[in-house]
């Protein structure tokens, strides 16, 4: 009796019914969200309290050690000063020129087709095949680089202190030089980055309104710097904010230039240790899983931040709706 | 507040040439309508006013001076824009305060935290506050000062944007169009105010519009253009009564203006084969185009000079409009009569029509009008 009651009241409850559907309907795609997205991150969270290798029959607890070992060990210390000098010195620069070229681009009409396309070949090209071509360039001997700053002793150019040493005791070695290492890789970085900036910089540009321009100028707006901060510097508010959220997120997962330079090593005395590829050497290559899950849950505290500031901003400041 | 003058100017956008050769007088106050179908240049003469747009030819002169070399910003105009072009980013405030902030105020000033110190910036402030707020109470908008253009209405942005255009004190207000993106309702109501406000500023306006009841109900001087060129410049009720052209008489009134096909025979002309008893002199035109307004039309019993039947009527309550189908339906006239006249209008019905020569325009078969013909007829029917 009570059965059939029940089955007599369901069609009363409609919602009910709609919402168990509706689970149902949603359930194999967070299925799969759960397993394919979530699963691994919380694995790689539980092992970072472990000192597990891989082949290993089992593993012991070891607690907080492997964050301990991250903030007091001196190759972390290298690892993050690496980290953050790429960040800090590639986003805003890939980003600003971004920009500038997005700029120039916009105002040429069709000869600025050629342009994008040229910007955009480095991000379409493989970074690890470009690296090797950066590699022969870089030569500290029979390198293009250093050949064309030598064609310079003994020009005036030897007033600047660089040439002058440079002429003395040689050009640097770059890829092989502590003090250098680290900023041919920024310079890679930036090269290969900006033309993606562009590309959204240009997306962002075609929804600006044309007659705000002249709005602009009808309002006393005299300059193209004028017209800029007072129109195209705020239109372009959501855009930027996500240009430098994909360039930071870009820049703390660079690895295949360090790992085609100095794949024993991060570069000259660790001045290229990167994050990505702490995570490779530890994780894979000596197979530390333990504190390899460790970095890779601090990359993600890092990125997750960076995604959440980005939130922030797009529904706080930028979106005019 | 100063005239205005616009002498001859072109505008070729790569060969296809949009204006050919416009001279335009504007007295200072007067408020001046462009007037004329879609794409046939008006937002392109204002914009070369304004300075938007550089002119192929001619010249542009405001209080006297020339400035047709001179950038939009030095002008000293206040343009609305069709779209309102207001600054998604910047509250209702802080967009009216735009025109001020970038005139009055310097690069330095207008810097976040370094503008606070400088020497001066208080009280410019206050008095930029002081001139938004008068503009906001003099289009009743002062509650929405603080809100984001996103979350105003229509009619919202579009106070917005005058208010914009006036809060300082320019040479002219240029307006493309600034009503076309609001109901019919909210139109009417705007464009009272409009007209209100260019009474109380006594400013000289220049108001750009396809609708030709706009420019009636508002302007001065009505310009009527197309394919480029002032066919005429003059006073709503000249335009309306005595158009020098075809094309003016039948884009300005509203149901358009009949024209029926005039022909001579010999010093006689007459209307679909009947002879209408106008005499004109033998070098007249052969073939000649009749224009008459619906309301001078009226139904009549005796001797009438057009017959047909009632193809379709309107009723409006305070008037009937009814197409009449002339001569099996090879023409059709819109005739404007009383409500008590309705009755006589049933579908179908055979009516006669008459209509007072005074009122009717002759025009040459290029379009032009024909002043002289008509002195002739009209004196020869008062004698006859
Ligand atoms: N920047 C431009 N480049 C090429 N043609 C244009 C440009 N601006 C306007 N035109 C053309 O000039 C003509 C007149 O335009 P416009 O002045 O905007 O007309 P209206 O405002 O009377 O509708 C149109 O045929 C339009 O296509
Ligand atoms: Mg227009």
């Amino acid at each position: 009796m009570a059965v059939s009651d029940a089955v007599a009241a369901l069609p009363a409850k409609p919602e009910n019914r709609q919402a168990r559907t509706a689970w149902g309907l949603t359930a194999p795609a967070l299925a799969l969200m759960v397993s394919i997205l979530l699963v691994p991150v919380i694995v790689a969270g539980i092992l970072s309290f472990t000192n597990y290798s891989l082949g290993n029959p089992g593993f012991d607890w070891i607690g907080t050690q492997n964050y301990e070992r991250l903030f007091t060990r001196s190759t972390y210390e290298k690892m993050f000063i690496a980290t953050f000098t790429y960040v800090v010195t590639v986003v805003p620069i890939s980003v600003g020129l971004g920009l500038g070229a997005a700029l120039l681009v916009h105002s040429l009409g069709r000869i600025g087709d050629i342009y994008k396309t040229i910007y955009f070949l480095p991000v379409m090209a493989t970074l690890l095949a470009m690296a090797i071509a950066w590699e022969f360039m870089l030569h500290p001997t029979i390198g293009m680089v250093n050949r064309t700053l030598a064609m310079a002793c003994g020009t005036w150019f030897e007033v600047i202190p660089f040439f002058a040493n440079g002429c003395a005791e040689g050009f640097p070695l770059w890829l092989g030089d502590r003090d250098y290492a680290i900023w041919v890789v920024c310079f890679i970085g930036i090269w290969q980055g900006f033309g993606f900036n562009m590309v959204l910089y240009l997306a962002g540009l075609t929804s600006v309104h044309r007659e705000l321009y002249h709005a602009a100028e009808m309002d006393g707006a005299k300059s193209g710097w004028e017209k800029f901060w007072l129109v195209t510097w705020p239109a372009l508010g959501p855009t930027t904010v996500f240009v430098v959220t994909i360039s930071c997120i870009r820049a703390f997962q660079v690895f295949d230039t360090i790992e085609a330079f100095w794949p024993q090593g991060g570069g000259p005395n660790k001045s290229a240790y990167v994050m990505m590829f702490a995570i490779f050497e530890k994780g894979v290559q000596q197979n530390l899983i333990g504190i390899g899950s460790a970095i890779t849950m601090l990359f993600l505290v890092f990125v997750m931040f960076l995604t959440l500031i980005q939130r922030w901003l797009v529904e706080r400041k930028v979106h005019y709706g | 507040m100063a005239n205005l003058k616009v002498t001859s100017v072109t505008k070729q956008f790569g060969e296809t040439p949009v204006l050919k050769g416009i001279t335009l007088d504007i007295a200072d106050g007067e408020f001046v309508s462009l007037v004329g179908p879609s794409g046939c240049g008006k937002s392109t003469l204002l914009r070369i006013i304004a300075g938007l747009e550089a002119p192929t030819g001619g010249t542009v002169a405001i209080g006297d001076m020339d400035v047709t070399g001179m950038q939009a910003a030095d002008r000293n105009l206040s343009m609305v824009f069709q779209s309102y072009a207001l600054y998604p980013h910047l509250s209702v405030a802080e967009n009216i305060a735009v025109p001020l902030r970038m005139r009055e105020v310097t690069g330095l000033q207008r810097l976040p935290v370094i503008g606070g110190l400088m020497p001066g910036a208080r009280g410019q402030k206050q008095s930029i506050a002081t001139s938004v707020a008068r503009a906001a109470d003099r289009l009743e908008i002062g509650g929405l000062l603080n809100r984001k253009p996103g979350q105003l209405s229509g009619g919202q942005r579009q106070r917005v944007a005058l208010g914009r255009a006036l809060v300082r004190d320019p040479a002219a207000f240029l307006l493309d169009e600034p009503l076309s993106n609001l109901d019919a309702k909210l139109r009417v109501q705007t464009r009272a105010e409009i007209a209100e406000l260019h009474r109380a500023l006594n400013a000289t306006f220049i108001y750009v519009t396809h609708d030709q009841v706009e420019a009636m109900t508002m302007s001065d001087r009505i310009a009527v253009m197309m394919g480029g060129e002032i066919l005429q410049c003059a006073a709503p009720e000249i335009i309306y009564e005595d158009p020098d052209d075809i094309r003016v008489a039948e884009f300005i009134g509203s149901p358009k203006i009949n024209i029926l096909p005039l022909e001579r025979y010999g010093s006689d002309l007459s209307l679909f084969g009947r002879s209408l008893d106008w005499h004109v002199t033998q070098d007249s035109p052969q073939v000649m185009q009749l224009g008459l307004r619906p309301e001078a039309l009226h139904l009549t019993q005796s001797a009438p000079r057009l017959r047909g039947r009632v193809a379709h009527f309107e009723n409006l309550g305070s008037e009937v409009f009814a197409q009449i189908a002339l001569e099996d339906d090879a023409m059709r006239v819109t005739l404007r009569a009383t409500p008590a006249e309705r009755q006589m209008l049933g579908l179908g019905a055979e009516v006669g029509l008459a209509f007072d020569t005074r009122s009717a325009m002759a025009f040459d078969a290029d379009g032009k009008r024909l002043r002289k013909i008509e002195a002739m007829a009209g004196v020869t029917s008062e004698v006859a």
